[in-house]
């Protein structure tokens, strides 16, 4: 970990907060499992967030250990196959609501340094 | 879904992302490439799996526990691949932390175990004090105060008045002896230990019976059917554990008594280290007597006769001083008030109360100093041991060195170094500490059997293993393994890895850091030779005193002798019964094939057991006495011991006759009161007498003692009945008495005529062949007369070197044991050394040293270490053997030879443990070494 530069370790931090909000989003679509989480979060993002969709593993795990998801195998609807789906719960959905104002407030306030309002008529 | 167990939830996990990587190696298929590519990109695309494992236990909080077993893993490996360390790490520490534990319990249970009682902190022993001597008619004690200055010894009248009037108490009970009983009516005729007790004994100290019933105030009474409690052990061994045994009726010197119970097992005597056979009431005192008791003593009755202990229990709101207070007052009163005053009012009589644990210290008082030495031999030799671990695992530590700067490159944090450090360490001091449980026991075992060995009776303490002491010495080894492997590890992580990675451990020291630690194993090492120079040189004294002892020669001839004791008075014979008895076994026994010579005395030599009184020497000043010690013998003893006769003539015949009939004149007057006014020359002869050259070196300086007259004590009151006096008739060479250590005393042998007897029976060959022969003779004489204390002289002088032997023998069990740990040390030092400067060596022989120039350097660096040692070491001993001065014989605390010879010794030992690694250091290949580098 401590051989990574400078800037991935901080692009990875800001990674690791706001993966956690937006897997939960992921969600709020209804349940999935991980690697169709990944695969959204990748197709959404239009590749930007070089994300190995493996990592996601962790973060889903944290987050069913604070409650925000819980789990369960089912068997995928289309393939006769069992997945580990994921779905969002009540506290879950209350987090999301939380973060999501949080990172709005973030952006509107770093939008407001970078591009003040021109007075315009 | 948290406390899910651990191989499921991890399961659970490979399944999960087992099934995404098939899913991503199927779209990465779709893209048409080979089956080993796809399987490539699917995991370059997925991401590491072991990482995303890792990762997802630390959610779950597992990474400590899988990084302690990653450590543990570790340090078990590490440590196999080092099996003498490991090896030698976990004995010294095994046996540091068990013969410790097993010596601190052994103490523990000699002196400070409670008493075997119901609450025994609640009760006191009665102890008296008073200024002047008080004049009372016999003083009897049984080694139930050990301590000087505290007499536990009182009366019974004493007794009953604090039964009857004192109110602190909610008991009181007494207790005396134990007492040679002959004991009779369960096969043979033996010798027992009996107690007397009160009636009240079992039920104040709270004692119960397993069988039967204990004693009660009912059955102390004179009036009552006499019966015993028998002791558990005694039950055990004689009875074979018989319940049948309680209604038996046996006889205690011919006084039939019946037994009623058996008492606890738990419970052997109230004194530590004192054990009896069996209890039997005071009222049995008038039937059941010692022989040591006059025929007159009334012990019940007379308030002058001092034999009885007395302990009671306390009311809870009652004080000591309340207590002391309210019977000093009861034994003023006796003493000062009483029919018989035995003492002025200045006397002052007191009466204290020691808690009983503290007062009742008997036979701990003797095994004290014993124990002393060995719990100071084993505390050094622990010290050794932890600074010998100590520095095993610096210097290999310093080996590691290397090791620590590869980690620290590959990413791991100091903590985590010094973390698997100390798991490594925790290991070691672990395995060693259950080790240690099992030396602990196993020692506690050896140590009872090697105390006990030179006491015919049970050892009378029951030590188990004390928990608190083994956990504090498991914590201070515990603590040194761990800081030993810890500050290595401070050092080690914050080396600069690169002169570390590129350099090891093995090339020129850089740092000032490595010289210092360099610097700490050296003093480790010489403060382990300090260290063993003390117990080495203690070792050595003890050993010479042994030996001074055993090159003395007591004044008479002890090899080929046989011992044995009779005690005809228990079996119901008279004085002059006894006489003709014993005259009667001498010439039957002289005429056994392989007897030399017979005779007898009261008292075996250098048995412990010795007699004296006080004489008046013609020309003192009235009333003014000196001590002797006094031996009664039987006719041929002289000859028989080989003693020499210096001057004047051994007793004869005529001198047995003479004193037997002083005796009987002497005994009859006393029944009698002797209207003859005091001091008037009597018409009895004097009782002939030999006396020791000391005696008259002493009392005659100037003159010939053969042929004049002594006299007998001169007391206050005036004397009642005919004063024979004694008549010296020759000298006899000195000889030691009481035993080997005690200075030669002034000595008079009187013509025994009454009492127990010792005979000696000097045989031609082995004295044991003889035993058997013996008792059939004295059976066929009287089967009712129990032998005892059958042995030879020769084991007799063993005996009472005992202590003496077992002080020697652990000491210098200690100093091979400290000299071999110190050897160690220094030996891992020294090869540490040499391994470390090996490139060293290497240039220096390239430069052109000779290999014997580099063997000497080495060898002068391990002497220089030594040399140390020894400053430190030598005036240590010196101080420290004045510890044990009481101990020593013919020799002072810091014997300059011993001194010499311990340096000599540990030179010559240290020189062999550095021959090794000096022989390396020669036989370096130069080649070899520079290209290390």
């Amino acid at each position: 970990m401590s051989s990574m530069t400078k800037e991935t370790q901080q692009r990875m931090a800001v990674l690791q907060g706001t993966l956690d909000m937006l897997v939960l989003r992921t969600l709020l679509y209804g349940p999935a499992h991980g690697h169709q989480i990944g695969k959204h979060i990748q197709r959404t993002t239009n590749d930007f967030l070089q994300m190995q969709h493996g990592s996601l593993y962790p973060a889903l795990h944290r987050l069913e250990k604070r409650g925000w998801v819980v789990s369960k195998w089912e068997t995928a609807p289309d393939i006769n196959r069992e997945f580990k789906y994921y779905r969002l719960t009540e506290k879950g959905r209350k987090q999301l609501v939380a973060e999501e104002s949080q990172w709005k407030q973030m952006t509107e306030a770093v939008a407001r340094v970078m591009w003040p309002a021109s007075e315009e008529g | 879904m948290k406390w899910w167990p651990f191989t499921k939830r991890n399961a659970d996990l490979e399944r999960e992302l087992q099934s995404d990587l098939a899913l991503e190696e199927l779209e990465q298929r779709e893209r048409g490439l080979s089956s080993e590519e796809v399987r490539y990109a699917a995991l370059r695309a997925f991401g590491n799996p072991a990482l995303i494992r890792e990762q997802t236990h630390e959610v779950w909080g597992w990474a400590p526990f899988e990084r302690l077993l990653q450590d543990l893993r570790f340090a078990l490996r590490q440590l196999r691949r080092s099996p003498g360390f490991t090896l030698t790490v976990v004995l010294i520490l095994a046996l540091g932390i068990g013969a410790n534990s097993a010596i601190f319990s052994v103490i523990n249970s000699v002196m400070f175990r409670a008493l075997p009682v119901e609450n025994p902190r609640n009760l006191v022993v009665f102890t008296w004090t008073a200024q002047q001597q008080l004049k009372y008619h016999g003083h009897s004690s049984f080694g139930d105060c050990g301590s000087p200055g505290s007499d536990c010894s009182l009366s019974m009248p004493f007794f009953h008045a604090v039964r009857a009037g004192a109110k602190s108490f909610s008991g009181v009970a007494a207790l005396a002896g134990p007492l040679d009983i002959n004991f009779a009516g369960n096969g043979t005729a033996v010798t027992a230990r009996g107690e007397y007790v009160s009636g009240d004994f079992f039920s104040t100290l709270g004692i119960k019976t397993i069988v039967g019933r204990p004693l009660n105030l009912s059955d102390d009474s004179t009036s009552a059917p006499p019966v015993i409690v028998l002791n558990y052990g005694y039950w055990q061994r004689s009875f074979g554990g018989d319940p049948s045994a309680v209604g038996r009726v046996v006889r205690l010197n011919n006084t039939q008594v019946a037994i009623v119970g058996v008492a606890d097992p738990r419970f052997a005597h109230l004194t530590p280290g004192k054990t009896q056979d069996f209890f039997m009431p005071f009222a049995l005192v008038d039937r059941v007597r010692s022989e040591w008791w006059g025929d007159e003593d009334d012990r019940l009755s007379d308030p002058a006769i001092f034999w009885i202990n007395i302990v009671a229990r306390l009311k809870p709101e009652v004080s000591i001083s309340q207590a002391e207070a309210e019977v000093s007052g009861i034994f003023r009163n006796q003493v000062l008030h009483g029919a018989t005053p035995l003492s002025a009012p200045s006397a002052a009589p007191a009466v204290s109360l020691l808690p009983a644990r503290q007062g009742l210290n008997g036979a701990s008082a003797e095994i004290a100093p014993l124990l002393n030495v060995i719990m100071v031999g084993v505390s050094l030799v622990l010290l050794i041991a932890c600074a010998n671990v100590a520095g095993l695992m610096l210097s290999r530590s310093a080996h590691r060195q290397k090791e620590m700067a590869t980690r620290q490159a590959l990413g791991a944090s100091r903590a985590r170094i010094a973390r698997q450090l100390i798991v490594e360490s925790v290991v070691l001091s672990i395995t060693g500490g259950g080790l240690g449980v099992i030396v602990a026991i196993w020692g506690i075992h050896a140590l009872v059997q090697l105390i006990s060995n030179g006491s015919a009776a049970d050892f009378g303490f029951e030590v188990v293993l004390d928990w608190r002491v083994f956990a504090f010495t498991s914590a201070v080894t515990f603590a040194t393994g761990i800081f030993a492997g810890f500050a290595p590890a401070l050092r080690g992580s914050r080396v600069d890895l690169t002169p570390a990675l590129k350099e090891g451990a093995f090339s020129i020291p850089a740092t000032s850091r490595t010289g210092l630690r360099f610097r700490l194993g050296d003093a480790l090492v010489a403060a382990q030779v300090a260290l063993s120079i003390v117990v080495l040189v203690g070792a050595g004294l003890l050993m010479r005193t042994l030996n001074n002892l055993h090159q003395l020669h007591p004044g008479f001839d002890t090899q080929n002798v046989l011992l044995f004791g009779l005690d005809p008075k228990t079996a119901g014979y008279t004085e002059s019964q006894a006489v003709a008895l014993y005259g009667n076994l001498q010439r039957r026994l002289a005429a056994l094939p392989g007897v030399v010579a017979v005779s007898y005395s009261q008292n075996a030599l250098l048995s412990r057991s010795t007699s004296g009184f006080d004489v008046h020497l013609d020309n003192a000043p009235p009333k003014s006495n000196v001590l002797t010690d006094v031996l009664p013998v039987g006719p041929g003893f002289f000859s028989t011991m080989r003693i020499p006769v210096l001057a004047g003539r051994a007793f004869t015949a005529a001198d047995f006759n003479s004193a037997v009939d002083t005796n009987a004149a002497l005994a009859k007057a006393g029944k009698v009161s002797d209207k003859r006014p005091a001091g008037s020359p009597s018409l009895l002869a004097p009782v002939p007498v030999m006396i020791n050259p000391t005696f008259a070196r002493r009392f005659f300086p100037d003159r010939n003692p053969v042929g004049l007259h002594i006299g007998n004590a001169q007391r206050d009151e005036p004397a009642k009945g005919p004063q024979p006096g004694f008549l010296i008739v020759g000298i006899a060479g000195d000889t030691k008495y009481e035993g080997l250590r005690r200075e030669v005393r002034p000595l008079m042998f009187l013509p025994l005529v009454q009492n127990s007897a010792h005979f000696e029976l000097r045989t031609a060959t082995d004295p044991d062949e003889l035993v058997k022969a013996v008792r059939s003779v004295v059976t066929a004489v009287d089967d009712k007369l129990p032998l005892f204390a059958v042995r030879t002289q020769a084991e007799q002088v063993e005996q009472t070197l005992f202590q003496e032997r077992i002080m020697s023998r652990l000491a210098s069990f200690f100093a091979l044991l400290a000299v071999l740990l110190a050897c160690v040390g220094l030996y891992g030092l020294m090869a540490f050394t040499v391994n470390r400067r090996t490139s060293e060596i290497g240039i220096r022989m390239a430069l052109g040293a000779e290999r014997s120039r580099i063997a000497r350097m080495v060898l002068r660096e391990s002497l220089l270490l030594v040399i140390c040692g020894l400053a430190i070491g030598i005036p240590a001993a010196a101080l420290a053997s004045r510890l044990i001065s009481t101990q020593l014989f013919g020799l002072r605390p810091g014997d300059p030879f011993t001194l010499l010879a311990t340096c000599v010794l540990m030179l010559g030992v240290t020189a062999i443990a550095s021959y090794l690694p000096a022989r390396r250091a020669a036989s370096v290949d130069p080649m070899r070494a520079l290209r290390n580098e």
